[in-house]
């Protein structure tokens, strides 16, 4: 009998045990937000989605598995849902919308360590942190589902406040929005707001919430016809911060910052799938922090080019990014379209990034296709999942790049810059196409127009310390100088 | 000893659901449902009034600019002349450089008295000012002066168009004239749409 009693006080410990390791103790209450869709479209017939018990909307929206690009390519669609919690969350999913009933699922990023269940084809886990979770079905990226799982909200703004404009759950069109200095413009979360939001020459804006800015009314900007128009656009601007929202379906750019300064950037997460869909993308600004936030893009995910003056003082930190199309973390090819005088690039850092998925181009790339002196820039903690890259007919597929070389998209073709002085500290590939280590490449343009002091520190491939540039398959040419592995 | 081994078990089986995942687990959660408001069709957000009550008025009657043949010069990038009168203002027609021209035929002979000069209403387009003059013929060589070139200033506030009013005059062919933009982002003209009106 004792022995009996023993058994059972231990099974009883373990079994607490692990409901506790599961996340929140006992007793702790979620708190959670959930949004309605508006009631002029319907849930997603790919995806259903319940936290806690509770249904979510899921939204379908555009993607583009067509990894080379065209200026016909058309979008399919992918499901996303999203809330806000604190506390302790149980997902549960179903994929109607699959032709096949879903085997097995894969949360990504893999640091996230969840193992879903998976059980009559309904998929199951618990999270108990905010963030971005992707997952992937049947070992198939096609209808992978986007969760954006947003902490509760904090300083909502007044909707009483005549500096705040405040727009509600539900669908919404207008033209266009130009939000002037020390305006907020706050996007309840179940909003969609088909618009465009321009700050331009202004001071002191935000632009908040949990909805959505969604540009499916209008067709691919390359279409006849047709127009850019950028979801959120700032010009010539300065202490703008952008928090919580999603853009989706943009007809072009994403998220563009021009010439402007003190821009702070958090929980902003990005879809793309069509033409010169680039995710964050900025030219010639200073003092840009992007945090918390995420960009699946039909081209550059995150991208800084000198169109009018020199980039300064950028942040990318703890993003996320699946690049379906083009470069990841790119730097270029323009860098001096301006013609300024002495452009450069500086004081840039990429830190805690996460690649789910990079089908195109190079994952890291400066591409000083122009003249500018690019200095200064930190990759810190990157962490490729997947590293895919086809390039276009076999060329640009490297992991890393980095070119002094006039491109198609060059200014300035009779002087050249240089790069210098870059550090990556910490790299890690998970997965390769192939299983094998991807090439990287470094060329510089001449004696006086050289690549040096770039640092390679940490870097893990395939789960193999590297530690030579052979190792690493870096190739450099004659022009370039002080490139260390450690 | 019975008891206690019972109530052990019990409690044991009350931790079961949720030491597995897979079982149904009931969280205590305190949850916002957010609602959606009933709409059968996207709307304009209440926090920003329609401005068209404040645009320009445009004459009533047809435009007999669109759809007509346009001929001009060398155009911006993908801004070509025939967004100019394809009855959408958000396409557009941009010039490359001053002095820009632009010709409509018109068909057949009008009686014209209006030109009115469009830019897409939106309020991303920022206020400018453009200098036109208007020309018209008969034969599509030979024009005169309808309207002197003067500054006209475009504003999102008025709908971002103008009108160009003048005596009404006989025209097959109208030509309109531009020669500044103060916008800073072209060095050419724009119009998105140039409507004709007897």
């Amino acid at each position: 009998m004792r022995k009996a009693i023993l058994l059972v006080i231990a099974c009883t410990l373990i079994c607490l045990g692990a409901w506790t390791s599961l996340g929140t103790a006992r007793g702790e209450t979620t708190r959670l937000t959930i949004y309605e869709g508006p009631k002029t479209m319907e849930s997603s017939p790919i995806a259903s989605v319940s936290v806690n018990g509770y249904d979510l909307f899921v939204y379908d929206v555009m993607v583009n598995h067509q990894h080379i690009y065209s200026d016909t390519s058309l979008p399919t669609t992918t499901p996303m849902t999203y809330f806000d919690f604190e506390g302790r969350a149980v997902i549960s999913i179903r994929m109607p919308g699959l032709p096949n009933a879903v085997e097995s699922a894969v949360v990504q990023p893999y640091a996230w360590g969840i193992t879903p269940e998976v059980r009559d084809g309904e998929v199951r886990f618990a999270i108990t942190e905010p963030g971005q979770y992707t997952v992937v079905f049947n070992g198939s990226v096609n209808k992978a589902l986007h969760i954006f799982a947003n902490p509760l909200e904090t300083d909502v703004p007044d909707r009483d406040d005549p500096n705040v404009f405040w727009i509600g759950p539900g669908e919404w069109t207008i033209d266009a929005i130009a939000l002037q200095s020390n305006q907020t413009l706050y996007l309840s979360g179940g909003a969609v707001l088909h618009s465009v939001i321009s700050v331009s020459q202004a001071d002191n804006v935000r632009i908040c919430g949990r909805g959505l800015i969604d540009g499916s009314d209008y067709p691919a900007w390359v279409q006849a016809g047709s127009s850019a128009r950028v979801p959120i656009h700032l010009d010539h601007s300065k202490n703008v911060t952008v928090e919580g929202i999603g853009i989706v379906n943009s007809n072009c750019w994403n998220l563009n910052s021009y010439s402007s300064r003190n821009v702070r950037i958090d929980n902003v997460k990005i879809i793309s799938g069509r033409q010169n869909g680039d995710g964050f993308t900025f030219q010639s600004c200073t003092d840009h922090t992007v945090t918390n936030s995420f960009a699946r893009t039909w081209d550059d995910s995150l991208v800084l080019k000198n169109y009018s003056g020199s980039t300064k003082g950028i942040t990318f930190k703890n993003i996320q990014v699946w690049t379906d199309l083009a470069q990841s973390m790119e730097i270029g090819y323009e860098t001096d379209k301006g013609l300024t005088l002495d452009p450069e690039i500086s004081d840039v850092l990429f830190e805690d990034i996460t690649v789910l998925y990079n089908f195109h181009k190079p994952v890291i790339s400066i591409h000083n296709s122009d003249d500018a002196f690019v200095h200064g820039i930190t990759y810190r903690n990157i962490v490729v999942e997947n590293a895919f890259m086809q390039g276009d007919n076999g060329i640009n597929k490297e992991l890393m790049e980095m070119t002094l070389q006039n491109s198609r998209w060059s200014t300035v073709r009779d002087e050249f810059g240089s790069i210098d002085n870059v550090l990556i500290d910490g790299l890690t590939v998970i997965h390769t196409e192939n299983g094998k280590v991807p090439a990287s490449r470094f060329s510089g343009q001449s004696e006086d127009n050289m690549i040096t002091n770039v640092t390679l520190r940490g870097v893990t491939i395939l789960g193999n310390p590297v530690t030579t540039l052979k190792e690493m398959k870096l190739s450099i040419d004659a022009y370039c100088d002080g490139i260390v592995i450690e | 000893m019975k008891r206690a081994l019972c109530v052990m078990l019990a409690c044991l089986l009350a931790f079961l659901p949720c030491a597995a995942l897979g079982e149904e687990e009931e969280i205590e959660t305190i949850v916002t449902i957010v609602t959606a408001p009933d709409q059968t069709a996207a709307e304009r957000p209440p926090c920003f009034p329609d401005p068209k009550d404040d645009y320009i008025p445009l004459p009533e009657g047809e435009n007999l600019a669109q759809g007509k043949p346009v001929i001009s010069g060398a155009h911006t990038d993908v801004y070509v002349d025939k967004n100019v009168n394809d009855g959408k203002t958000d396409t557009y027609w941009e010039s490359k450089g001053f002095p820009a021209e632009i010709v409509f035929d018109l068909q057949g002979a009008f009686a014209v008295s209006t030109v009115a000069v469009c830019l897409n209403p939106s309020s991303i387009w920022e206020p400018r000012i453009q200098e036109i003059a208007v020309q018209v013929s008969l034969d599509g060589e030979t024009f005169t002066e309808a309207a002197a070139p003067q500054k006209y200033q475009f504003d999102a506030a008025t709908g971002n168009r103008i009108r160009i009013d003048f005596d009404t005059v006989q025209a097959a062919y109208v030509k309109v004239i531009f020669t500044l933009n103060t916008s800073s982002h072209t060095g050419g003209a724009q119009a998105a749409e140039i409507c004709i009106y007897e």
